[in-house]
């Protein structure tokens, strides 16, 4: 059966909170549901609520597609939940929190192996020009 | 030393002594969805592996820190804000002591105004309530009147019938004149069973003897 979006899951009053990924789709497409859930819970246990989505998954205008409804994100943060790293990441791109660090050494570590695949190109190049 | 020994069938743990050459220790995966069996322990291929030490330079270390420091500096003040603005507790404090707040001075606002009007429609009501009294005696009055009139009336009207009696009370039978009665009624019989011919003469005779013809042609 089915869980229904919005709450379904039993929960106790002062028990961790924490926002984070439920991997929906099946084998080799994945997608996420965000929700919100006790920590101790396993991701395919009913949730307390879900509050977005994100597809991982490019389209095919090369976007990944995510949605998020700030204003329970706002009000379960207040009530003392806890955000995941991949969600924190999220939050940040989206400008809701602050740009996590993971983002920039992801950005920076792209950048560098992007340039040195372009001078191992250019050496390589050099080097059959040279051949020749 | 301890040899630890896990005993999946009955999941309890065995301790005892031994010696140090057969020192084993056996670990299995536990997972809620193991990808593997729970009884697998590591590949024999990568029981050995030493994985290569990820080496992070000074310089890019420091970076990371200094983003991670103020990351969670910033994250700690949103949080803070967040649970000011959204938590239930302090939402519902402060909502009480506004609520009271609010509730009393809407109270007496009420109350001041509840007392004007009161004052306002006691005068109205008095000056309305004299009116109605004067309406009701003067509706009470007029009935009256109507029931004296109809009682008259209806007096009237038996004393009218009484009087009508009385005229015809003359002929009735009393029980002294019971005999003369019917002493006259035996010596002067009726005949009711006559005919008319067309010209409204009544013909008598059919059971008693005909009378005279004088008094049989007598015109109806």
């Amino acid at each position: 059966m089915l869980i229904p979006a919005s709450g379904t899951g039993q929960y106790l009053a002062k028990s961790a909170k924490i926002i984070r990924f439920a991997r929906k789709g099946c084998a080799n497409r994945p997608f996420f549901h965000i929700v919100v859930t006790e920590v101790k819970r396993d991701q395919t246990d009913p949730v307390i609520e879900q509050v977005g989505t994100f597809d991982p998954l490019p389209n095919e205008y090369n976007e990944k597609l995510c949605s998020l409804n700030f204003e329970r994100i706002k009000h379960w943060i207040g009530n003392g939940a806890t955000v995941s790293r991949p969600v924190q990441e999220l939050l940040g791109l989206s400008g809701f929190f602050p740009i996590h660090p993971r983002t920039y050494m992801q950005a920076w570590r792209n950048r560098r192996s992007q340039a040195e695949a372009e001078s191992k190109n250019v050496e390589s190049e050099s080097i059959q020009e040279n051949k020749v | 030393m301890l040899r630890i020994m896990n005993s999946l069938k009955t999941m309890s743990l065995e301790i005892s002594a031994n010696t140090p050459a057969s020192t084993n220790i056996n670990s299995i995966r536990w997972r809620r969805n193991p990808r593997k069996p729970i009884w697998k322990g590591t590949a024999k291929s990568k029981i050995f592996r030493v994985p290569p030490r990820t080496v992070i330079p000074q310089e890019e270390a420091d970076e990371i820190k200094r983003l991670y420091n103020k990351y969670k500096t910033e994250m700690k003040t949103i949080t803070r804000f967040f649970t000011s603005k959204y938590n239930i507790e302090n939402q519902q404090k402060d909502d009480q002591d506004l609520n009271k707040k609010e509730f009393e001075s809407d109270l007496e606002a009420c109350m001041k105004l509840n007392d004007e009007w009161n004052a306002k429609q006691k005068v109205e009501r008095e000056a309305s309530a004299a009116v109605e009294l004067e309406k009701s005696i003067q509706l009470a009055k007029e009935r009256r009147k109507i029931t004296e009139e109809r009682r008259q009336q209806r007096l009237n009207e038996a004393e009218e019938i009484v009087r009508r009696e009385k005229v015809f009370a003359k002929d009735f039978i009393s029980p002294e004149m019971l005999d003369a009665a019917i002493e006259k009624a035996l010596a002067n019989p009726v005949d009711h069973n006559f005919a008319l011919d067309l010209e409204g003469n009544k013909i008598v005779g059919y059971e008693t003897p005909p009378l005279p013809k004088e008094t049989a042609s007598l015109k109806q």
